[in-house]
């Protein structure tokens, strides 16, 4: 047992010596350099995740703004539609009112002139049954007619004009 | 080594510690009055500290030349292991702030105590000029005092850089007590501050040597009762205990560098 404890300063150095240059060599590089990239990767992984969550936050709330967007748009385009009909309406309304003011006018009008048409061809008539009958009684004049064979052609004049 | 098959039971026992402690020199060599001689357990270090360096340096040639390198292969294994110590000893015992200034230290302690512990389970001094089967440095108390003592001296520094000199000290013991319990509790104090490294030290190579001799125990009886049998049976149930030495070499890596992280990290923290 002895042998087991016994105190050996030689291998103590030794074991210094061999654990320091291990420190040294390998703690500048390999332990730092992997605890760097371990960090470095941990905090990229974190970074990654925040943006990713952030990204998503962001699209969460385009998608929103979109949608009330186009809710938006489409209650205008109702608006729109619902005043476009109405106007519409309105302005048939109107025009038909108007189509019908017209159509009156223009019946009163032709009815008018139709009246006027008529008193003057009758008055152009008038006129000429009486040159008509000047024209006879010229001629009957002319034949010495007795006052009864006047009235008598005249009559028959008169009567030849109405058929007519 | 005599011819086996020769011994009484009583130098068996001899024959056994033997193999376990450093008892070849193999260069005698001295400087200053100081034995430096190349032992058995001075080889193990070397070959260790080789390997380790070389496996370490291998697999993070990668990650001296980018900020966030992909691992792959042996690297990716390697860096499991890293982070392994990093999230589970440095990071709950140290704190995230300071595992970039201790991480070097105690993921050597790790990587050493491992790679010396697992070499030790390798029967390869046959084959180096004399020497027997296999031993452990990290089974000779005096590579494990280094080592706690090394232990010891981080605990204080990391106490003064964090707190200064005279408030390290002062934080040995809490504030605020009646000053009667000081009486007791100072050198209760100061005598676990030196305890710890102690433990640490008796622990490690306590297990370390513990394997070696039960399995050096049974495979004993062949050479002392020369039975084809007891061969069969000795070798089945080393074979076990190898197996059980493996997660016994990990444990106790284990052990050892969460204990000195864990005490670095009381150093640091003491004010809370």
């Amino acid at each position: 047992m002895e042998n087991l404890l016994r105190f050996d300063t030689g291998l103590m150095i030794w074991t210094w010596i061999t654990f320091i240059s291990v420190l040294v060599i390998l703690g500048t590089k390999a332990w730092k350099p992997m605890i760097k990239a371990l960090e470095n990767r941990e905090n990229f992984i974190r970074e990654s995740l925040e943006e990713a969550e952030a990204a998503r936050k962001e699209a969460d709330k385009v998608a929103e703004e979109y949608e009330a967007m186009v809710a938006k748009a489409r209650h205008e385009a109702q608006n729109i539609v619902a005043a476009g009909k109405e106007t519409a309406e309105g302005m048939k309304a109107e025009i038909l009112n108007e189509a019908q003011d017209k159509s009156a006018g223009i019946l009163k009008q032709a009815e008018v002139q139709i009246v006027a048409e008529r008193e003057k061809a009758i008055a152009e008539i008038r006129t000429q049954i009486v040159d008509i009958s000047m024209a006879a009684a010229e001629k009957i004049i002319a034949k010495s007619l007795t006052p009864e064979d006047n009235e008598r052609l005249i009559d028959d004049a008169l009567k030849d004009y109405g058929k007519n | 080594m005599a011819a086996p098959g020769h011994g009484t039971s009583n130098n068996i026992g001899d024959k056994i510690i033997e193999h376990v402690a450093n008892s070849d020199v193999m260069i005698h060599f001295e400087l200053f009055g100081v034995d430096l001689s190349i032992t058995k357990h001075v080889i193990m270090l070397w070959i260790a500290a080789g390997l380790l360096v070389t496996a370490a340096l291998y697999a993070t040639r990668k990650y001296r030349k980018e900020d966030r390198p992909v691992p792959s292969g042996f690297s990716n294994a390697f860096e499991f292991v890293v982070d392994f110590v990093r999230t589970g000893i440095l990071i709950p015992t140290i704190g995230k702030n300071h595992v970039l200034k201790w991480g070097p230290l105690v993921m050597s302690f790790f990587f050493l105590i491992l790679t010396m512990n697992f070499l030790g389970l390798v029967p390869f001094f046959n084959y180096i000029n004399h020497g027997h089967g296999g031993t452990t440095a990290t089974g000779n108390i005096n590579v494990t005092a280094s080592l706690a003592l090394i232990t010891f001296i981080a605990i204080i520094i990391a106490g003064i850089l964090e707190h200064g000199f005279f408030k390290h000290w002062k934080n040995l013991v809490p504030g605020g007590l009646p000053k009667a319990v000081y009486i007791i509790l100072i050198p209760i104090e100061i005598l676990s501050m030196f305890v710890r490294p102690f433990a640490l030290t008796m622990r490690l190579a306590a297990n370390m040597t513990a394997g070696h001799i039960a399995m050096l125990a049974i495979f004993a009886p062949i050479f002392l009762l020369h039975n084809a049998y007891v061969g069969v049976a000795s070798v089945a149930l080393n074979v076990g205990i190898t197996f059980l030495e493996i997660i016994v070499s990990i444990v106790q890596a284990y052990v050892f560098t969460l204990l000195s992280s864990v005490f670095i990290g009381q150093s640091i923290h003491a004010d809370h």
